[in-house]
């Protein structure tokens, strides 16, 4: 615990910011998968996100596996609205660790 | 210890052929180890031998019939050591530079046990086909004739060829070593009752 | 997690679960404990049985744990009193339903058919408490939905029952083109949140390769999806119109039969308990209505070659996904499970072969750690030795963990005797209660395995012939109901078990009278109280005058002390007459490892047991007698030397080491004291099964065999060499360690 609490202090979390989509997946896989290179466990501000599709959610997806697959995570310390209503849409807030917003019109079930 | 001659090299992981493989066998079958014993020569089928060791490390276990020396480690199992002089109801074999330890596997109850047995010196793998070979005879031999499993002709002699299973049988030297120490209760140190 | 293992957890959980129901069946009656509660338990272990054989096609255990279950459910209901009667019916029946596990473990799913047979009697006898009017049994509880594939032809009626939902299910898999062509797949999926509410959606990325291969700009994305609309089925196609052709879309009305479910996920890509699970966790069908449907075709095909599918409770379990309100009662049992692992995962099933192998293998570790300790010494290296004893240590803790893996709590093993109890006192007609303490004292599992039989024995023995006949107890002013009691210890390395009884004692002169007819003891031979007791483990002794189907006090008392001495353990017994008897076992904690002391004669060496020595001492022996002084105490010795015939003199200055064996103290005369070592118990064999004083061997850092000694069998013999005896109170007086 303690060394976990030392690292969020040492690596900041990774910022992405405009849009999460098909035309810059490319960009995107490499930005997510490069910090999973040192460490198995990252963690990933989505707060600046204007858009995500489904290019952009599948490549979430993955880093959390490639994660997971090296007993690391893939945490979202903050996310935008645009990310929060793709979550609820899918029902992936539980997936990603990350609470509904309260805004959000879409049904939400656990 | 470290003077080991493993003797079971020669056996095939993978037969060439069937024919080859039975030609093997049969040889195998008719192949026995001589050892020397109370200046008497002896011999095994080396199908049942797999090992042969120097004379070294050897503990006693107390409270044994003679024929039970003691106890080796063999790779680190506890393996019992035989005299077979002994077991043949003659003298304990005198150590020395030759003595030698024949690591023997046999089978007992469906189990199989590897068991050591001390013999003077070791001689030679020898060939002795089915043809020279002898039944035991009724009596003459010195040993116990269900110890005798056939009679070899080597170069015009004898050579008994030895029933391993009955000679090294876990049941009858067991019972042995229960009279040996049921004995050495009566004579003197009473054992729980 | 291959099928076949899966049966295995099945066999280990219904065994846990009959012995749940037993606990249960003989706690009924006790009015400390809520009566609800205990039927309540006894139903669950039934349903759960029934539920989970029908996950496997155990056909026979389904219908006959049914016919039990059907019975229960009506005592649940207060309907059927659970009067004594029934009490040992329900127990007969739980044997049986055991016997039918058992014969799964044996023979495999396809078992059991003679057996099932022999329970036709229960079952008639099950039936009589069922004659009374009572509404249709649910069809579902018949037998597992037999749902058969589309092209089957036969359909079972249970397979006409809709599936729970009353919701679309929508299957969705996007071809990989998808996003390149410009379309978002998320965008459809908002789109049909217009036509109603997307209640479950479980989001499928199996396709998706690894990072390295994964293609950033192709769609391996696929959905399942519940749905609630009232929209038909073309306008819920229309919404994916655009990527018909891009997309594989299958979409099923509400209320679809369970076999239309199995089709769909027959016919989808990914494995079928994997699509169970997401069809499962967004809610279109039960996971019971799924596992019924899959299970009974996996029987009905009879292909067991085809394609192993896992049975989704496996699958839920390991996932630890389970929507825990939509789960049927037929995976009660493994929900429990699984939310136990979720909260702690706190245990795991490990086969007891991998674990005897790791312990085979810390046993090398310590011997070839000694064996480094010993060229580190020789090396005179200060560095060396220091690594080496920090190795060591370490070594030794890894000992103690692996043991205590092996470690179980003897509290099961107690509990089955309430069973034995409650059977032997119906039988003889004796009111006859158990009472068990100590449940909590850890033994090694191999152990455990090996004392069970003995312990009966000593149980029944205490039933059958301890306890006496309640007007007899009324007599001598007891209470009517007599108690058994065990009671289980850790003392000095051993584990101490007593089975005691409140009944009649033994009665020395009868015994004695006995052991002369047998010719046992010469007559007008004087013996000490112990020693008159002790004549019960002789072999064929009996005072039983009427010998019982049970037991005979007596027969089978030196078989009982055989099997214990054979654990490396003793047994012995304590009695009075008219109060009671004690039988106490005391049994080595583990029948690998040991703590050992090393000690020389000459250069033999031999190894004693560490937990068993009081202290070293040097020897200063009354000239002509086997016995010391020891802080005012006598103490009597054996000489090692003498008495295992080592050829040689006695060192100069020889030393006393202190034994100490359930309350008794003996000296062991040695030359040299070497220093305590780890050490691991070799067998030596059947050739010295008959060995006296030696109870196993091991290897020495040097590579030598070195023997241990049996501390018990010594020290009894250093008592009954003729030195004084030494009283349980001087023993008792506890002597500082060496």
């Amino acid at each position: 615990m303690a060394t976990e609490r030392k690292r969020k202090k040492s690596a900041p979390p990774l910022c992405i910011e405009g849009e999460m989509s098909i035309y810059r997946a490319r960009e995107l896989k490499q930005t997510l998968h490069a910090p999973l290179e040192k460490t198995a466990t990252i963690e990933v501000d989505l707060s600046a996100v204007t858009e995500l599709d489904t290019a952009g959610l599948q490549l979430l997806l993955l880093a959390k596996r490639s994660a997971q697959a090296r007993q690391g995570d893939l945490r979202i310390v903050a996310h935008s609205p645009a990310v929060g209503e793709v979550f609820a849409l899918l029902q992936l807030d539980g997936h990603f660790g990350v609470s509904a917003p309260a805004s959000s019109d879409t049904p939400q079930r656990h | 210890m470290n003077a080991s001659a493993q003797v079971d090299d020669k056996r095939p992981g993978v037969p060439r052929s069937a024919t080859a493989a039975e030609a093997q066998a049969a040889d195998e079958q008719s192949q026995y180890l001589t050892f020397m014993l109370g200046g008497e020569q002896f011999a095994i089928g080396i199908l049942g031998i797999k090992e042969i060791i120097e004379y070294a490390g050897l503990t006693e276990v107390p409270m044994m019939p003679e024929c039970i020396r003691g106890v080796i480690n063999m790779r680190g199992a506890v393996v019992p050591v035989l005299d077979l002089s002994a077991r043949f109801g003659r003298k304990v074999t005198a150590i020395t530079k030759r003595t030698c330890i024949i690591i023997v596997e046999i089978e007992s109850d469906g189990e199989r046990h590897d068991m050591g047995v001390i013999v003077d010196a070791v001689n030679a793998v020898l060939e002795i086909p089915l043809s020279e070979i002898e039944p035991a005879p009724a009596f003459g031999a010195k040993i116990r004739t269900d110890f005798i499993a056939g009679m070899g002709k080597v170069n015009g002699k004898f050579v008994i060829l030895l029933n391993v299973d009955q000679v090294l049988s876990p049941d009858e030297i067991s019972a042995l070593a229960q009279v040996g120490a049921n004995a050495q209760a009566s004579a003197g140190v009473p054992g729980p009752t | 997690m291959e099928l076949d293992q899966a049966l295995q957890t099945f066999i280990a959980e219904s065994r846990e679960q009959l012995e749940d129901m037993e606990n249960a069946l003989l706690a009924v009656g006790r009015e400390e404990e809520d009566e609800s509660e205990k039927v309540n338990a006894i139903f669950r272990a039934a349903h759960t049985i029934k539920g989970s054989s029908g996950l496997f096609g155990l056909d026979h255990v389904v219908a006959f744990t049914h016919v039990v279950e059907s019975v229960l459910d009506r005592v649940r209901d207060g309907e059927i009193l659970l009067v004594d009667d029934l009490v040992s019916l329900l127990l007969s029946c739980r044997d049986h339903m055991g016997m039918l596990i058992d014969a799964v473990a044996n023979e495999g799913a396809d078992a059991g058919g003679g057996i099932a047979e022999q329970g036709a009697p229960l079952v008639a006898r099950l039936r009589g408490y069922l004659d009374a009017p009572q509404s249709a049994d649910p069809p579902a509880a018949a037998a597992p939905a037999a749902a058969p594939a589309g092209d089957a032809a036969a359909e079972d009626p249970a397979d006409d029952e809709p599936a729970g939902a009353d919701r679309w299910h929508i299957s969705l898999r996007f071809g990989p083109n998808v996003l390149r062509d410009g379309m978002d797949p998320l965008s459809f999926l908002r789109y049909l949140g217009r036509l109603g509410a997307i209640t479950g959606i479980a989001t499928l990325s199996d396709a998706m390769p690894d990072a390295a291969e994964m293609d950033p700009e192709a769609c391996y994305l696929g959905f399942e999806i519940a749905f609630e609309s009232d929209a038909d089925k073309a306008a819920i196609e229309s919404v994916f119109e655009f990527v018909r052709d891009d997309c594989s879309i299958r979409i099923l009305p509400p209320h679809s039969r369970v076999s239309e479910y199995v089709r769909l996920i027959r016919e989808l890509p990914e494995e079928t308990a994997r699509l169970g699970e997401m069809l499962v966790r967004c809610g279109t069908v039960t996971a019971g209505e799924l596992e019924a449907a899959l299970d009974t075709q996996t029987v009905q095909s009879a292909q067991p070659s085809e394609a192993p599918r896992q049975p989704i409770g496996a699958i839920l379990v390991e996932q630890g996904s389970v929507q825990p309100a939509v789960v049927e009662a037929a995976l009660a049992r493994q929900k429990q499970v699984n939310e136990l692992k979720g909260q702690e995962s706190r245990s795991i099933r490990i086969d007891a072969d991998k674990l005897d192998q790791l312990i085979n293998q810390v046993g090398e570790l310590i011997i070839a750690g000694a064996s480094v300790n010993l060229i580190a010494q020789r090396a005179h290296n200060v560095e060396l030795q220091e690594r080496a004893s920090t190795l060591s240590s370490l070594v030794e803790s890894v000992r103690d963990s692996a043991l205590q893996l092996r470690m179980v709590r003897i509290g099961a093993t107690f509990s089955r005797f309430q069973r034995v109890v409650h059977d032997a006192a119906r039988e003889i007609g004796k009111d006859i209660r158990l009472a068990v303490s100590g449940e909590d004292t850890e033994l090694d599992k191999t152990v455990v395995e090996k004392i069970a039989d003995p312990i009966t024995h000593l149980v029944r023995n205490a039933i059958d012939h301890g306890i006496e006949p309640a007007e007899q107890r009324a007599a001598s002013g007891k209470p009517a109901q007599g108690t058994v009691r065990l009671n289980a210890y850790h003392d000095s390395g051993s584990i101490v078990i007593e089975v005691s009884d409140d009944g009649g004692g033994l009665k020395r002169d009868r015994i004695l009278a006995k052991a002369i007819e047998r010719g046992l003891v010469e007559p007008g031979r004087s013996l000490a109280d112990g020693e008159i007791l002790d004549l019960v483990f002789e072999p064929g002794f009996s005072t039983a005058e009427a010998v019982t189907s049970l037991s005979g006090r007596g027969v089978g008392m030196d078989v009982v002390k055989r099997n214990i001495a054979a654990l490396r353990g003793s047994v012995s017994i304590a009695s009075e007459e008219g109060v009671g008897t004690t039988v106490t076992v005391r049994l080595p904690l583990t029948l690998a490892i040991i703590d050992g002391f090393q000690v020389e004669i000459g250069k033999t060496a031999f190894v004693v047991p560490l937990d068993m020595i009081e202290e070293c001492v040097e020897l200063s022996a009354e000239p002509g007698h086997d016995y010391t002084n020891l802080r005012g105490q006598v103490l009597p010795f054996i000489r090692l030397r003498d008495l295992f015939k080592v050829e040689g003199k006695p060192a100069r200055r020889e030393n006393i080491v202190v034994l100490k064996y359930a309350g008794q103290k003996a000296g062991l005369v040695v030359d040299t004291l070497v220093g305590e070592f780890q050490t691991v118990i070799k067998p030596m064999g059947k050739l010295f099964g008959q060995v006296r004083c030696i109870s196993g061997s091991t290897i020495l850092g040097s590579g030598d065999v070195a023997l241990i000694l049996d501390v018990p069998s010594l020290v009894q013999q250093a008592i009954q060499q003729g030195a004084p005896q030494v009283s349980s109170k001087q023993a008792a007086v506890a002597a500082s360690a060496c």
